[in-house]
């Protein structure tokens, strides 16, 4: 069996990520002189390192079929109360700042969580509204000043930018590996611990997996909370490598990380998706916005525009590439025997004597009809309800 | 015989002004196959609700080995060994097999090892004797498999009862005679199998007892030996009904609405050829997978035939979409009325009245809504559609009446061919014969229709002619008289020769 044939169709979308985040580099390398060198990778990794975190609480909650708008005020607050809490207590230990930014985002994270599991009030209208509250809420507490580097002890300032160690012209700094080993735990998480896997049951089809027996409130409670404390984590490094605060910080940062999320791969319906896929989508996403800067090509007035127009290129790009990847695997797969569901020769039916399975290969096949029939039963919501109403 | 492992006594469940259920009572044992029957709205949804904890007796109480217990959700019941599934398989799309079977077991531990999940879930499957590629995602598998899935995920958990809600309806024969050889082999494992399926001949060939319930009340309960297909249906619908499942003579007229000749979709269907009368019903019989769809689909301008010629009312027709088979004068009503067919939470009315939109517009382009009460009205009296009024949301009526808003809906645009795609799956007898005559008025005016459906005795009764395919081939057009089930089933295996231009 050849390695392709051995991937879900989840790892073979991390592999159409990076071919097409390959193209992205080599494009801006013809365009730009001197592109692909350490700066480049520096300059990335250490906005990556804050995005990343975020995307990868994003991810969570898309999972579950739902969405957090919130976090970029979030980020905003756990990043200004954090400063103001160092501040304060300048000889608090490290990991205890760390939790308390942590605990700060997940309390929010917990706000959004009941007003949508337990209230059962649309995601999207709960995050929009807190979203503002929390905003409101930081402009409060700010009070018309802001968070300076001089008020942040050197520990905390330095921290983001230690070189932990160098491999050729790049340097890994420990803001970019913190955050990189967040997301490996986080994604070897979601894969192997089953009670991550709910959060898939539960984005995948709702209402199955409330006929599972999977309490769903909690699994969607416990989504907004874990997503609300990755993205304190994240208020803690924008704190970090920014050392300014203002009222403005994490502005659009919501936008940017549904944008990591879904350009990576999470399905925005919920029920697929990976956190490496955000990781590496937040990277691509970042990749694009940062050389477009330099691109002279580019005016700084369409740079919006092309952004957007990148993105959505990367995304049916990779659409093929996937699909191309595919089918490279299907015709792998054909070829072995025991690949398509057949019945046991036990069970054949009696009435209709010899005849194997009268459309056995109809299942591998990609008919419409069998890949489509799944998707329906979450959209024949009132199959079972129709009696019950009456 | 044993004792009773659950039953209901003298459950009633309310909503608001509604009596669901009326002091039911009912025992399972283990080891028996318990057919329940009833039409729809009869309370069969809302009782197995009760055992399943999603709702929870107004009055009345269900006992488990004899104890009243109080389910508070379908996590308590399952917990007790009380498991439903439903005629839509309830899978996760974007988990494999092994991940959906144990998804619901409580007592794995923390980490999940997939070798070890995959050898377990295949000896669940082993089992039910299903073999399926544990690797797969439950999105790539056939309605079959996905209830396959299903069952293993019930025995993944010890279950003691296991409710099967009309499993069958959108398998195809052979796949369901499968499903009902799973539910007779658990039975004889000890497990109280609770059956429910509109499909009486499916009764009759697993059931050990059957309970009919009508208008939330418990009727009767027998053994299956004590009844008849006669009796069980009289007692459904509390009235006699005569000449259920007969063929009308043909109204064919000699003009030919459809001369379809050598159509074909490259890699789907070829070489399909028939014709179609004025006044004439034209059956489509096959399997689940024999492209009969996709052939209608072709017809009506969705999927466009590669080859081949269809000439229709007497020119050449080929539409390139459907809005241009609907000028024409077509209409297909799909299979699936909840994701093609109906939009479910608007109204009667609007669900009506939005296939010609035309003709309830005023001239500045207002909907006219006295207008559109009207027709939807008159369609609600022609069809005996059952509903409080024209304003209830389709998503509150039942499958049957449901159907019947579909047809309304076409019948506005004035079709001379009507394409019918499953017309009766999963309704009620009662309304199935309703749907019968409703396409049988429209041929006598003159319409043609064509009819795919997986139900023989409906395609018996129905067919003026009987075209069956097998794996995107058309078998053979038999003439009513001609035409046997046996035959059929024949040909749409494949035990039968294909024939050459009948």
């Amino acid at each position: 069996m050849r390695l392709i044939d051995r991937m879900g169709p989840q790892t073979l979308r991390l592999l159409a990520l990076l071919i097409v985040l390959a193209l992205v580099l080599g494009f801006f390398a013809t365009q730009i002189p001197n592109y692909l060198n350490g700066r480049l990778f520096n300059r990335i990794s250490s906005a990556v390192a804050i995005m990343a975190l975020i995307a990868c609480g994003q991810t969570l909650v898309i999972l579950t079929r739902n969405i957090d708008l919130s976090v970029g005020s979030i980020v905003g607050f756990v990043a200004y109360a954090t400063g103001m809490m160092i501040h304060q207590f300048p000889d608090m230990h490290p990991l205890l700042l760390v939790a308390f930014s942590m605990l700060l985002g997940g309390a929010f994270g917990a706000v959004n969580g009941v007003l949508v599991a337990y209230a059962r009030v649309p995601a999207i209208i709960v995050t929009l509204g807190t979203m503002a509250i929390f905003r409101s809420m930081l402009v409060e507490l700010a009070d018309g000043s802001s968070i300076n580097t001089s008020m942040l002890p050197t520990w905390l300032v330095n921290f983001p930018n230690q070189q932990l160690f160098v491999l050729g012209d790049l340097q890994f700094r420990a803001g970019f590996v913190t955050a990189l080993a967040v997301v490996v735990v986080a994604h070897v998480a979601l894969a192997r611990l089953r009670p991550a896997r709910k959060l898939y049951a539960v984005g995948s089809n709702p209402e199955a997996a409330e006929m599972a027996g999977i309490n769903t409130r909690a699994t969607v409670f416990w989504a907004f909370v874990l997503a609300g404390a990755l993205t304190g984590l994240a208020g803690f490094m924008f704190l970090a490598r920014f050392g300014n605060i203002t009222v403005v910080a994490g502005l659009g940062f919501e936008l940017q990380s549904v944008a990591a999320a879904v350009v990576g791969g999470v399905n925005i319906f919920g029920g697929s998706g990976l956190v490496l896929g955000a990781f590496l989508g937040a990277v691509l996403v970042n990749v694009i916005d940062t050389s477009l800067v330099r691109w002279q090509l580019v005016t700084e007035f369409w740079r919006e525009a092309v952004l957007g127009a990148l993105i959505l290129t990367s995304v049916a790009v990779d659409q093929v590439v996937m699909r191309r990847l595919t089918r490279l695997r299907r015709a792998g797969r054909s070829a072995t025997p025991g690949a398509s569901a057949r019945p046991a020769p036990g069970a054949s039916a009696p009435a209709l004597g010899g005849s194997s399975a009268p459309h056995g290969a109809h299942g591998s096949s990609a008919s419409p009809g069998a890949t489509g029939s799944a998707r329906s039963g979450s959209a024949n919501k009132g199959s079972d309800r129709q009696e019950g109403q009456r | 015989m044993s004792a009773p492992v659950l039953s209901l006594r003298s459950v009633t469940k309310r909503f608001g002004a509604t009596l669901a259920l009326d002091a039911m009572s009912l025992d399972l044992f283990p080891g028996e196959v318990h057919a329940i029957v009833g039409e729809n709205g009869a309370g069969k949804s809302t009782m197995i609700k009760t055992m399943t904890g999603i709702h929870r007796p107004t009055s009345g109480m269900v006992e488990i080995d004899g104890d009243p217990v109080t389910l508070t959700g379908p996590h308590d019941a399952r917990d007790l060994g009380v498991t439903a599934m439903y005629q839509e398989p309830m899978v996760f799309p974007d988990l494999d097999v092994a991940e959906n079977i144990f998804i619901s077991k409580t007592d794995e531990g923390l980490l999940q090892r997939p070798a070890d999940l995959r050898r377990r879930a295949a000896d669940l499957t082993a089992r039910i004797g299903m073999r399926l590629d544990l690797d797969r995602l439950a999105s790539q598998l056939t309605l079959a498999e996905q209830q396959a899935v299903e069952i293993a995920r019930a025995l993944s958990q010890d279950v003691r009862v296991l409710i099967m809600d009309e499993p069958t309806a959108a398998l195809s024969a052979h796949e369901a005679e499968q499903l009902r050889a799973v539910a007779v082999r658990l039975a004889r494992q000890g497990v109280a199998v609770v059956y429910i399926s509109h499909r009486l001949e499916e009764i009759f060939e697993i059931a050990d007892r059957v309970t009919v319930i009508r208008d939330g009340q418990h009727i009767s309960t027998r053994p299956i030996a004590d009844v008849t297909s006669e009796t069980m249906i009289a007692e459904m619908v509390g009235r006699e009904v005569d000449h259920f499942f007969e063929h009308v003579p043909s109204k064919a007229r000699a003009e030919t609405v459809l001369e379809v000749r050598g159509l074909a979709r490259e890699g789907v269907f070829e070489d399909i050829s028939f014709d179609l009368h004025a006044g004439e019903i034209l059956c489509m019989a096959g399997l689940i997978g024999a492209r009969r769809t996709d052939v209608a689909l072709a017809l009506f301008g969705i999927a466009p035939a590669t080859s081949g010629s269809i000439r229709y009312k007497g020119s050449p027709f080929s539409p390139p979409s459907p809005r241009a088979a609907i000028a024409a004068g077509i209409a297909y009503v799909s299979e699936d009325r909840r994701k093609l067919g109906l939009a479910m939470p608007m109204s009667i009315r609007a669900n009506i009245t939005l296939a010609k939109l035309s003709d309830v517009l005023s001239p500045s382009g207002f909907l006219r809504r006295r207008r559109e009460i009207e027709i939807a009205r008159a369609f609600r009296e022609r069809l005996n559609i059952r509903a409080a009024d024209v304003e209830t949301a389709v998503e509150n009526l039942s499958g049957g009446n449901q159907q019947k808003v579909m047809l309304a809906k076409w019948l506005t645009v004035k079709p001379d061919l009507l394409i019918f795609d499953e017309p009766t799956r999963g309704i009620d007898v009662g309304a199935k014969a309703e749907v019968h005559q409703l396409i049988r008025d429209f041929v006598a005016d003159g319409g043609a229709a064509l009819v795919i459906s997986s139900d023989l005795p409906e395609v018996m009764a129905m067919g003026d002619r009987i075209a069956v395919m097998r794996e995107g081939r058309l078998m053979d057009i038999l003439d009513n008289a001609e035409a046997t089930q046996e035959r059929v089933i024949a040909l749409a295996t494949g035990q039968a020769p294909m024939q050459e231009a009948s």
